[in-house]
């Protein structure tokens, strides 16, 4: 007798009136470990939230767990997007809020979060410092949870699912913004657990999987459609070239001949210092690769650039030919460069359509606060119609699938035609089709005498403009290099 | 010090009340511009201190911050605040003589002592600003006349005031000369420019005066709505216990229920709070607050009378100077009440249920606001004054309570707000004592709609809806919310 750890039949469940699954079946056998792809938008995240018994559905969903086994009797959904609250217990924030220190903690630090989790779990605490040392996380322990990157939070949670080992652990995206080290060692450790008897359920389009995956699956028209291996996973819509709207290829008003300027430059908080001895130049016209390890610091490092760091007034930093701190405003920085980062999508107004999303890129602020000319709203209209947006227009932004929702904050930073580009890993969370595509309209928009600076993790994922690199290590400059060179 | 509104002659009292005009974007054309290149020193460095100086800088202004030198040497937190963010941080002495525009943001309570400190030090013809006008009006304190003297109150805690501007937006703000001190008749330009830096012109901004401010705030915000609230809290949590409801539910509903209730208030004013309510509903809630409006009415002419004559500021500070007996007796009983003592459950409310489970609450929430309203506008302050000082602030405080229930709300907003607080409610309380008894669980604890057939008469309704939604603070606020509204909605949990 095969025995099942899952069993589901004729689930159905809608989202309003969109319906998202329509009578499906699954099984899950003792030894299969799953994979869920295909396209986005398809239904992936809801079903691994039904199995974890989060959404409200009809039909069966039944889970056999072994009572033999030393490991909890539970399933565990890991959500592809982190969340946390303040002390209050508000979600109030604001994407800057890591870097304006106040006295009062905003939020409970590392530690006390993953206490919190071992009571509410009955975990043993002193058992977490392995997972911490699995991660390197160690350092992070009195971090408020606020201060932490997005690939941090990441493993945060990637930290709690292994640490709980349940026997069936839904992972959503396991791989959103962490670096290549910490991927590899997370596919081994998915095996252990795999041996040592978790059952795994990931939800991913990614190739690079742990080997103890063995079985693969998609969703079509809200049932379960299984496959042979990861390359049979059905891919979005190839994009249908289109040509750049017209005032994004009007050059830039460039300002100055070096864009940014920063020299010895140096933060800390405390005794925790997060840069160290930085110079960096960047001319007009450049287009940069800016990597490093999660916690290494480039966040911090652009949010120098980008006026959001006060600290940025201690050091000595020229922007777009101005001294950082005579008497320039952060709106006046703003006005010269589009910015997207995985804070600001994580922090940006839950409430936004994507209209009023990407006209509020023209002031950027959070929310449109004014009506935009007629001329503006046009511009508006054309950037959806070539981002193949127009249908979703008046759709809260975070309805849409993850891939979409950074179309729309894309759109967002270039709807004003800036000269520089500041792309914080813009395709964190997307999957390879999404990336390239997102890759091409970069290439295509910085044709024109854009300056980027572009963060990204993986060499294959990159726009193909980049020419220089600057690798951070640990806050310091580990290497400044030429990379076109490498292309010959 | 002679209190500064009593020395004037009526027709001058008249004429400093009835400061309120709304100002257009337009009027703010020149940014900050009055200030550029000028040195701002800013006094204390607690929220509000703080998260104006950090928006001021971030607007391309200079400025630093002056602390006391026990706080530089303790390394207090106001000292850690401004280092922190890389703020240039010294003594009175060294900083204040340099500066061209002074900003004074300590607690009202410091006020008169720290102005000793610093004027002496504050160079011919600079400017002095503060966020609120007690020291001025209430205490009398006297500016040497080179100076001049100017408000500009953000009608938000400083970390909304932080948060807004990083959103690209600000928060509803008062701006005032103060007519004494304005010698060089630069004083409004540069109030413009400190409120264009903090971000403020974008969401509304009223141009007031220090008396005008003053005399609507202490109603308003100090006395009637923090009030208000707790004595609301209160009386409906012992009701629903009396009537043998969940203590965790009761706790749950009132502490969370004044916040998602003042919500539908800040967004669409009285009309769209009781709207939330089923028809049944509405027409008996405007019953009651009808009745509990009659009942009250006394107190709020009283407390608007001693705000008036100068009574109530005179013995707050009588207590200050008894090292705040009365207010911190007041306080240590408010933390034994039973509402601050029984924790939310771990109950889901649906929010609609928050207003059909509390019509008490809506009902006295409404009675409350329109009465604060009333009794400013009879005292001869203007409704947009009063619409700031009433509606408007309700939902900020009832928000406080959300957090961490009353001792939250008296230990955010001020010890005036909080001493003001306790005196309303301790008359309040016995007032609508006889009342209370009248009501039971079908106004607050259980849904008001259960059972009933839902019918009404047309007539009854046109007529309750006209009442609503004519009422002279729904007038004034659809002209002023329209400026506000891209204010975010405050998340609930």
């Amino acid at each position: 007798m095969i025995h099942s750890v899952v069993h589901i039949a004729q689930l159905s469940l809608q989202y309003a009136h969109h319906v998202v699954l329509d009578g499906l079946n699954w099984q899950i056998h003792r030894g299969e470990h799953w994979l869920i792809g295909g396209k986005s938008g398809s239904g992936k995240s809801a079903l691994a939230r039904a199995l974890a018994g989060l959404e409200k559905t009809s039909g069966i969903v039944q889970l056999f767990f072994d009572n033999t086994s030393p490991l909890p009797p539970r399933a565990l959904y890991v959500s592809n997007w982190y969340q946390f609250t303040n002390l209050e217990g508000d979600r109030n924030f604001y994407y800057q809020q890591r870097y304006n220190k106040q006295q009062k903690d905003d939020t409970l630090t590392v530690y006390a979060e993953l206490a919190h989790y071992a009571k509410a779990k009955n975990l043993w605490l002193e058992e977490v410092e392995q997972y911490l040392a699995l991660f390197d996380f160690a350092d992070l322990k009195n971090t408020q949870l606020i201060e932490l990157s997005s690939g941090e939070h990441k493993k945060l949670q990637l930290i709690k699912a292994l640490w709980l080992k349940p026997q069936l652990l839904i992972i959503d995206e396991p791989y959103t913004g962490l670096d290549k080290s910490s991927r590899k060692m997370l596919n081994g450790y998915f095996d252990k657990l795999a041996a040592a008897g978790v059952h795994l359920v990931l939800i991913t389009n990614d190739a690079d999987l742990p080997g103890c995956i063995n079985r693969f699956a998609e969703i079509e028209h809200g049932r379960l459609k299984q496959l042979d291996s990861v390359l049979d996973l059905s891919k979005d819509a190839g994009r249908v070239q289109k040509t750049l709207p017209l005032f994004l290829k009007e050059k830039p008003n460039v300002s100055a001949e070096v864009m940014v300027h920063m020299e010895n430059i140096h933060v800390r908080y405390g005794d925790k210092v997060v840069l160290k001895d930085i110079s960096w130049t960047i001319r007009a016209g450049e287009k940069w690769l800016l990597q490093g390890p999660n916690g290494s610091g480039k966040s911090t490092l652009l949010s120098l650039i980008n006026g959001d760091h006060p600290q940025a007034y201690a050091n000595h930093i020229h922007l777009f030919g101005q001294r950082r701190g005579s008497g320039e405003s952060i709106w006046d920085i703003k006005e010269r460069l589009g910015i997207i980062s995985p804070e600001i999508h994580w922090y940006f107004d839950k409430t936004a359509k994507v209209w009023q999303a990407v006209a509020s890129g023209f002031y950027d602020s959070i929310g449109l606060f004014r009506q935009p000319s007629y001329d503006k709203q046009q511009k508006v209209n054309q950037l959806l119609e070539f981002f193949d947006l127009t249908e979703y227009k008046d759709r809260v932004i975070t309805t849409l699938p993850l891939g979409k929702q950074r179309l729309v904050l894309l759109a967002r930073t270039i709807i004003k035609n800036p000269p520089l580009l500041i792309l914080d890993e813009p395709c964190q969370g997307l999957d390879h089709d999404q990336t390239e595509h997102f890759n091409t309209v970069v290439d295509e928009l910085c044709g024109f005498g854009k300056t980027l600076i572009y963060v990204g993790h993986y060499e294959t994922h990159l726009p193909s403009c980049l020419e220089k690199k600057m690798i951070l290590e640990k806050g310091e400059v580990k290497t400044i290099q030429d990379i076109t060179e490498l292309v010959y | 010090m002679a209190n500064y509104f009593n020395t004037l002659p009526l027709r001058e009292q008249l004429n400093q009340l009835s400061v309120a005009e709304f100002m257009d974007i337009s009027e703010f054309a020149d940014g900050v511009s009055a200030l550029k290149g000028k040195k701002i020193v800013i006094v204390g460095c607690g929220a509000q201190g703080l998260n104006q100086g950090l928006n001021l800088r971030d607007s391309g202004l200079d400025v630093s911050y002056a602390l006391r030198k026990e706080a530089i040497e303790q390394k207090r937190d106001s000292w850690k605040n401004a280092t922190d963010n890389h703020f240039t941080v010294g003594t009175y002495e060294d900083l204040i003589p340099t500066a061209d525009l002074v900003s004074n943001l300590t607690p009202d309570k410091q006020h008169s002592s720290v102005i000793d400190a610093v004027m002496p030090l504050m160079k011919m013809g600079a400017t002095l600003s503060y966020s609120h006008g007690f020291n001025i009006v209430e205490e009398g304190k006297q500016i040497r006349k080179d100076i001049t003297v100017i408000m500009i109150a953000p009608k938000c805690p400083g970390s909304e005031v932080r948060a807004e501007y990083l959103r690209g937006f600000g928060v509803p703000t008062l701006i005032a000369v103060h007519p004494e001190n304005d010698p060089q008749g630069k004083g409004l330009a540069e109030a413009k420019a400190y409120c264009v830096g903090t971000g403020g012109h974008k969401a509304g901004v009223l141009r007031s005066s220090f008396v005008a401010e003053v005399k609507s705030d202490l109603m308003g915000e100090q006395t009637i709505l923090c009030g208000l609230l707790q004595t609301g809290s209160i009386l409906s949590f012992d009701k629903m216990i009396e009537k043998g409801i969940e203590p965790g539910y009761a706790s749950k509903l009132v502490q969370y229920g004044v916040e998602v209730i003042t919500e539908a208030l800040k967004q669409g004013g009285i009309t769209a709070m009781m709207d939330r309510l089923s028809n049944v509903a509405k027409i008996k809630a405007f019953e009651i607050s009808e009745e509990l409006k009659a009942i009250m009415r006394p107190l709020f002419q009283k407390h608007q009378d001693d705000i008036m004559s100068g009574d109530f500021s005179r013995t707050m500070m009588e207590d200050w100077a008894n090292g705040d007996k009365k207010l911190l007796e007041w306080r240590a009983a408010t933390g034994e009440t039973a509402f601050e003592k029984t924790p939310a459950g771990d109950v889901k409310i649906r929010e609609q249920e928050y207003f059909d489970h509390a019509v008490f609450m809506v009902s006295y929430i409404k009675a409350g606001v329109e009465l604060a309203f009333e009794t400013m506008v009879e005292a001869g302050i203007k409704p947009e004054s009063a619409y700031y000082e009433s509606l408007h602030e309700t939902p900020l405080i009832a928000n406080t309570i959300a957090r961490k229930k009353l001792f939250e709300m008296n230990r955010v907003i001020s010890d005036t707000a909080e001493y003001g607080c306790y005196l309303f409610d301790h008359a309040c309380k016995p007032l609508l004592a006889d009342f209370m008894k009248t009501v039971d669980t079908d106004i607050i604890g259980k849904d008001f709609n259960e059972g009933k057939d839902m019918a009404v008469d047309n007539q009854e309704l046109i007529a309750v809806n006209e009442a609503i939604r004519t009422h002279p603070v729904e007038k004034v606020g659809t002209v002023l919310r329209t400026a506000m509204t891209a204010m975010k909605a405050i998340k609930t949990a």
